[in-house]
């Protein structure tokens, strides 16, 4: 499918794009992974979980 | 008729129609428009108020065919743009930029583009006006608005932050974002040691001069299909929140701690803000425009009094310290903007009917005018009476301060320059604004050589 959107989302930026993705989801998986596995460890208080900067992180 | 901003997204446009403001869906955008509204995204943006709300109407008002939905969303008070806005301001709107795209991600969809314009202040808070912004999208898709994010919102925040707060104001030059080459350029050096601007801004503009160096596509050949992983596009957001969260900017400037070097007595604040009280409540209106409102004493005033303030000034530093108390304080009822009376912001864009001039962005009731015709007339050369003329385009009423040459803080603006101002007397002030306006009071601020005036305009 190619892009439907209405801006242009430029060649650049779009290579560029898919190659950090692949870099960052290296680190954000563990962080995600290791805050997830800690607040298990330390039970989940208030029922959500949180992320490091205490913001809800909470996806699916 | 339809607005000559809404012309970029053909799945829809923004119209007026007596007095209220229209969006239309065209049939491009109708699967769309389902999926935000079935899919309960709408609603629960709606409930957090991140979105502007609005109310379905029948297609029958719709201004062109081929409509398949007609909404009637709430009217902003001011229309402001990211070049009027301080650096919390802009960041604010970058933070909720983000947030709506995480939102569609969670809902299967997502924000299709990431316009600094589609963000408003409305009380005291940014939200999305722009209904239309939220397509269908595979989370394995890469992020169409990835360049804009970056151009409309992360490249001036990290020139204000690690180069100048004046680099915002670039904006009004740049409508479509500051271009990464150049924002990369006028960095400093070390900002390539933070990840996050390495990334997004300094690799983003090589690999956008290099793919601009590309030979063009063969005729009718297929359009690149590029794949990302859902924990990828999870982390490039994480990494852009991380990094506008990372951004600081510690203002200090001469005017934020104006009001605290001013040199009036006491008995002289007081008496000033007596008369400014009585005036405004005179008045009795509903809106006011504080304009030269530093950090916003008579803002306070009138926001006390009834008013919903903009609280106008040119300097980012007490702009941006104005927004951040009426944010902790939680009073949405004044809304700090950046602007220099002596060169407002212009109309720019598409045939300059994009983006509204600063006078032609309604009129208040009334404007306070305290402590800023000698700015304009000994600091920037205006005769009163182009003063006064400016004044009544501006707002059919004003308060207006009259600081004379015996006062010191005219005296320190003609501290280093000959006196060709005859004309800047009391009487050249009534009579200068004697001509677009009828003086209804003038009242002397005791200990003071200054006058305050309510005008009304003939």
């Amino acid at each position: 499918m190619p892009f439907l959107a209405y801006i242009d989302p430029g060649s650049g930026s779009m290579l560029l794009q898919v190659l950090l993705a692949g870099v960052l989801a290296v680190p954000f998986f563990f962080r995600r992974v290791i805050s997830d596995g800690l607040h298990r460890i330390r039970g989940n208080r208030d029922g959500t979980k949180r992320g490091e900067g205490g913001e809800d992180t909470t996806d699916r | 008729m339809v607005d000559p901003a809404s012309f970029r997204d053909p799945s829809g446009f923004v119209f007026r129609r007596d007095g209220s403001l229209y969006r239309q869906v065209q049939a491009s955008g109708a699967a769309d428009w389902t999926a935000f509204r079935s899919t309960g995204l709408y609603e629960r943006l709606a409930a957090d108020r991140l979105i502007v709300e609005h109310h379905d109407q029948p297609l029958e008002l719709a201004a062109v065919s081929g409509s398949v939905a007609v909404i009637r969303p709430r009217m902003i008070d001011v229309i402001s743009y990211p070049y009027e806005w301080s650096f919390s301001q802009l960041k604010e709107a970058a933070l909720l930029t983000l947030e709506l795209q995480a939102r569609a991600l969670d809902a299967g969809m997502r924000l299709k583009d990431a316009s600094a314009y589609n963000i408003q202040l409305d009380a005291g808070r940014p939200i999305l006006i722009d209904s239309l912004s939220f397509e269908l999208a595979a989370p394995t898709e890469p992020w169409p608005a990835y360049r804009q994010f970056c151009e409309h919102f992360l490249a001036p925040l990290a020139l204000i932050a690690h180069r100048d707060a004046r680099c915002g104001l670039m904006l009004r030059e740049f409508i479509d974002g500051i271009p990464l080459e150049l924002a990369a350029r006028l960095l400093p050096g070390r900002t390539r040691l933070n990840l996050g601007l390495s990334a997004h801004i300094h690799l983003h503009a090589g690999a956008q001069r290099r793919a601009a160096n590309e030979p063009p596509p063969a005729a009718g050949a297929q359009k690149p299909e590029r794949r990302i992983s859902e924990t990828g596009q999870r982390a490039l957001l994480d990494s852009l929140r991380r990094t506008v969260e990372g951004l600081r900017w510690q203002p200090s400037s001469h005017w934020s701690e104006y009001a605290s070097t001013t040199s009036y007595s006491d008995a002289a604040t007081a008496s000033k803000g007596e008369i400014v009280r009585e005036m405004l409540a005179s008045v009795g209106g509903r809106s006011a425009w504080d304009v030269g409102a530093n950090t916003g004493v008579y803002s306070a005033m009138a926001a006390d009094a009834g008013y919903r303030v903009v609280a106008w000034d040119q300097d980012a530093a007490s702009v941006d310290a104005h927004w951040r108390r009426v944010r902790g304080d939680g009073n949405p009822a004044i809304l700090p903007l950046i602007c220099d009376l002596a060169n407002p912001s212009p109309a720019i864009g598409w045939a300059l009917e994009e983006r509204s001039s600063f006078l032609n962005r309604g009129e208040p009731d009334v404007m306070l005018a305290l402590a800023l015709v000698h700015h304009l007339a000994i600091g920037n050369n205006v005769p009163l009476p182009g003063v006064a003329r400016l004044f009544a385009r501006m707002a059919p009423r004003a308060i207006v301060e009259f600081v004379p040459k015996e006062d010191p803080m005219t005296r320190r603006l003609l501290a280093a320059r000959r006196d060709i101002f005859e004309h800047y007397t009391i009487d050249g002030f009534r009579e200068a604004f004697g001509g677009p306006f009828r003086i209804v009071r003038e009242a002397t601020v005791a200990d003071s050589p200054r006058t305050i005036f309510l005008l009304e305009r003939r």
